[in-house]
């Protein structure tokens, strides 16, 4: 019976390659949120110029798959990176946080996240450009009107109302970047996908192998829907 | 520097085009088109369903969707690359097994918006459908259907460039597709990665946007 089921060390393996998955997707997130909040910004400018860099730089990053982006990244500014600055990254260096030590990441993992921050970023500024659109052109007229800056409207009257249009599908597009984040196995960062295909070569148990990959997975969407319809019910209902 | 690139593209140009056939551009173009045809047609199946099923048949289907929705199309493919020989006994080449998932994952995005079209129809259609005598079959195949289709083509239109870009994954199974072969050629040669994948991403690009483009030209009319 047992020997049916995956070694202990394999799970750890696993396990490793989940918390992986977690950091890189939980620091996209972080990112791509705010480059996409300044995109969505930049796009509701008045300044023509940068309404078209932004409006292409969406068009590009949304209607282009995210593994050749990767390789992009990986292979063609990788290699415009200094060698230095690589070999530095190769010692695995220590950073001092005050009292905690943090081990900084590999150089595939930090090609992995920009790559991903870029792509995901086009995505999450559609979705505030989305929201930003669905608040009635009577808020802005009217408080402009009661003598508000542009920069006040925003700020005051636009954006909040917007950011609650655009929460369900920005969660949405976070469940995205969690499944996103193992395309970063094709350039070797050691994420849950890179883990699972590791493991089924090594002990061939494909079925029990992948089976805890994908219920890792499930997880891992499962936290964020429900840390996302908690905050939404506690903090964005509509107040009249 | 930047020219000299161009002239990678330019000279292995027909093999990125062709691959040792089928490949390349021509093998992305291929499987986009099949897997957009099952996953919508799949996906317009399961969504019809998803309205009229009821009870332990229709939660049965709400959890299959959300299990192909929750994983990573990766996954999806290891399990049908690696398990669907080992199911079945039979040897099934890779790109049916990518064509496969990718179906399976259009089809549930697809569902869910049919539903959500045949959901927003007014209920005053379904009642006055019903009540001139036509069957639930009629109804919804010539009435509630060809609204909610309507209504929902932009979502369709979104779901199947998101089913052009995710050809790519085939890279990570071998299958010698787009991806793969640029990045062949970007071995062999080492030296212009930057403007092979930018190439890549253009023509990527181009194709997304030309369906985009078309198919809501199409639809104005």
């Amino acid at each position: 019976m047992f020997d049916k089921l995956l070694a202990p060390h394999y799970l750890w393996w696993l396990w490793d390659g989940f918390l992986v998955t977690l950091a890189i997707s939980f620091l996209t997130i972080v990112f791509a949120t705010l480059l996409g909040f300044v995109l969505a910004i930049a796009r509701q400018s008045r300044c023509k110029p940068l309404q078209m860099l932004v409006i292409s730089y969406n068009a590009i990053f949304r209607y282009s798959p995210l593994l050749p982006q990767l390789f992009f990244w990986y292979f063609g500014i990788g290699n415009l990176l200094p060698l230095e600055f690589k070999l530095w990254l190769f010692d695995e260096p220590q950073i001092q946080l005050g009292f905690m030590v943090l081990k900084m990441p590999s150089f595939e993992f930090i090609i992995g996240l920009a790559a991903l921050t870029f792509y995901s970023s086009a995505f999450i500024a559609e979705e505030f450009r989305a929201g930003i659109l669905g608040v009635k052109v009577g808020q802005t007229q009217a408080s402009l009107a009661l003598g508000l800056t542009w920069w006040q409207t925003m700020r005051y009257v636009v954006l909040p109302q917007g950011f609650r249009i655009a929460f369900p599908p920005l969660i949405g597009q976070y469940m995205n970047v969690i499944k996103n984040s193992s395309l970063t196995m094709a350039i070797g960062v050691l994420e849950l996908s890179y883990v699972s295909r590791q493991v089924e070569t090594e002990s061939l148990k494909t079925f029990q192998d992948f089976a805890v990959a994908t219920f890792l997975y499930i997880v891992a969407i499962v936290i964020v829907g429900t840390l996302g319809n908690l905050y939404q019910t506690k903090r964005l209902q509509i107040r009249n | 520097m930047e020219l000299k690139g161009v002239e990678v593209i330019w000279n292995n140009l027909d093999y990125l085009m062709w691959g040792n056939f089928p490949g390349g551009i021509a093998l992305t173009l291929i499987m986009s088109v099949l897997a957009i045809i099952f996953s919508t047609i799949l996906g317009i199946l399961t969504g019809i369903s998803l309205t009229v099923a009821k009870g332990v048949m229709r939660q049965l289907l709400v959890l299959i969707l959300g299990f192909l929705r929750a994983i990573p199309i990766i996954m999806l493919i290891f399990w049908t690359y690696f398990l669907l020989p080992v199911l079945f006994n039979i040897d099934v080449p890779a790109i049916a097994t990518v064509i496969f998932a990718l179906s399976l994952v259009g089809a549930a995005y697809i569902a869910y918006s049919v539903y959500a079209g045949m959901m927003a129809i007014k209920p005053d259609q379904w009642q006055a459908a019903f009540s001139l005598g036509l069957t639930q079959r009629q109804v919804i195949l010539y009435v509630i259907l060809p609204q909610a289709l309507k209504m929902m083509l932009p979502s369709f239109i979104n779901q199947w460039v998101s089913l052009i870009k995710d050809t790519s994954l085939a890279y990570v199974v071998g299958v010698a597709e787009f991806t793969f072969v640029a990045t062949q050629i970007n071995n062999r040669s080492m030296v212009y990665p930057t403007e092979i994948f930018i190439f890549v991403i253009l023509v990527y690009f181009v194709i997304c946007w030309l369906l985009d483009f078309t198919v809501t030209r199409i639809a104005k009319r």
